[in-house]
Formats: structure tokens, sequence, C-alpha cells
């Protein structure tokens, strides 16, 4: 079962690699911001690997409330660019 | 015979993962300092505070990164996003 965690965890430090070659590459804006997301959603499902892997459920919370300010912050940089705010 | 003994064990494969979030935390801190578009300034603020959030959680500490997602990742990315609105976008 560890091997499945070490498997897991080299797989989404990819992929956030991955995402942030995207980021620092972007060259507009709208592509820096869909990658911020895709980098919050992708350390997102490693809190809750990490919850897993520390047998401590107080770090699903951390998860939760990751997730959903972090969509907070993207729609608010999206009505931004909409002239919203 | 060195890079016999250079296996993966679970030490190695945190300290990697410890490692290249710092770099990202490193490389995102700096990409926010020396960009002229402010806006962008304000998206690489919210990353590194999204970085660094997971290394507090890394430390063991989640009181504290949940604290840090709450503040930086919504309510200063939303304050900068209004004293942005008032002023210019570009940097001169």
């Amino acid at each position: 079962m560890d091997t499945f965690y070490y498997i897991l965890g080299g797989i989404l430090l990819l992929a956030l690699v991955i995402a942030a070659f995207r980021f620092f590459q972007g060259p507009t804006a709208p592509d820096r911001i869909v990658a911020l997301d895709a980098m919050s959603i992708i350390l997102t499902a490693g809190l809750a690997m990490l919850a897993l892997v520390f047998h401590r459920f107080i770090y699903i919370d951390v998860a939760l409330i990751y997730a959903i300010l972090g969509f907070m912050g993207i729609v608010s940089i999206a009505r931004w660019m909409e002239k919203g705010i | 015979m060195i890079l016999l003994q250079w296996t993966l064990t679970p030490e190695l494969l945190y300290q990697a993962g410890t490692g290249i979030l710092l770099f990202l935390l490193v490389v995102a801190a700096i990409f926010s300092v020396v960009q002229k578009d402010l806006l962008m300034a304000i998206v690489g603020t919210s990353l590194v505070s999204l970085i660094l959030s997971v290394l507090f959680l890394l430390l063991h500490a989640p009181d504290v990164a949940l604290t840090e997602a709450a503040i930086g990742v919504a309510l200063t990315t939303a304050i900068f996003l209004i004293a942005l609105r008032k002023t210019g976008r570009y940097e001169e």
C-alpha cells in the first residue's frame, strides 16, 4: 500500500511541474490563470493524499478549506478580467 | 557503489517533493517581483501563498496552513484586485 502512495505522489509532482511550466511560460493572462487553477486542484489532491499518508483526519479539513477558497480566488480574478469588481 | 545505495526510500521521496515545492516557491516569488503586469504579479502572489500552505502542512502545522489558505489565497487576492481596479494595470 505504501508503493501506491509513492507512485501517486510522483504523478502529482510531475503534473504540478508541467502546470508550473505553463504558468511561468504562458504569454497571455488567461494561460497563467488557468494554470493557477490547475495547480490549485493538483495541490488539493496532494493535501488529501497527505491526510491518508499521515493518518490524521484533521488534514482533510485543510484540503476542504483550500478547495473552496482557491475557487473563490480564481473566480475573483475572472470577475476582475470582465470588469466586474 | 554509491549509486547502488541510492534507492527510493520514503525519506528521499519526501525530501524530493519538499525540494520541488520550495523551488517553485522561490521561482514564483521572483516572478511576482519582476513582473511589469500587476495582475500577473497578484496571480504570482496567490501561487506563493498556495504553495506555502502545502509546505506548512508538510511541517505538521495544519492550523497555520488553514489560516494561510483562508487569508492568503482568497482575502489578499480580492483586496489587491480591488486596489488594482482603482489604479492602473501596467507599471510604468
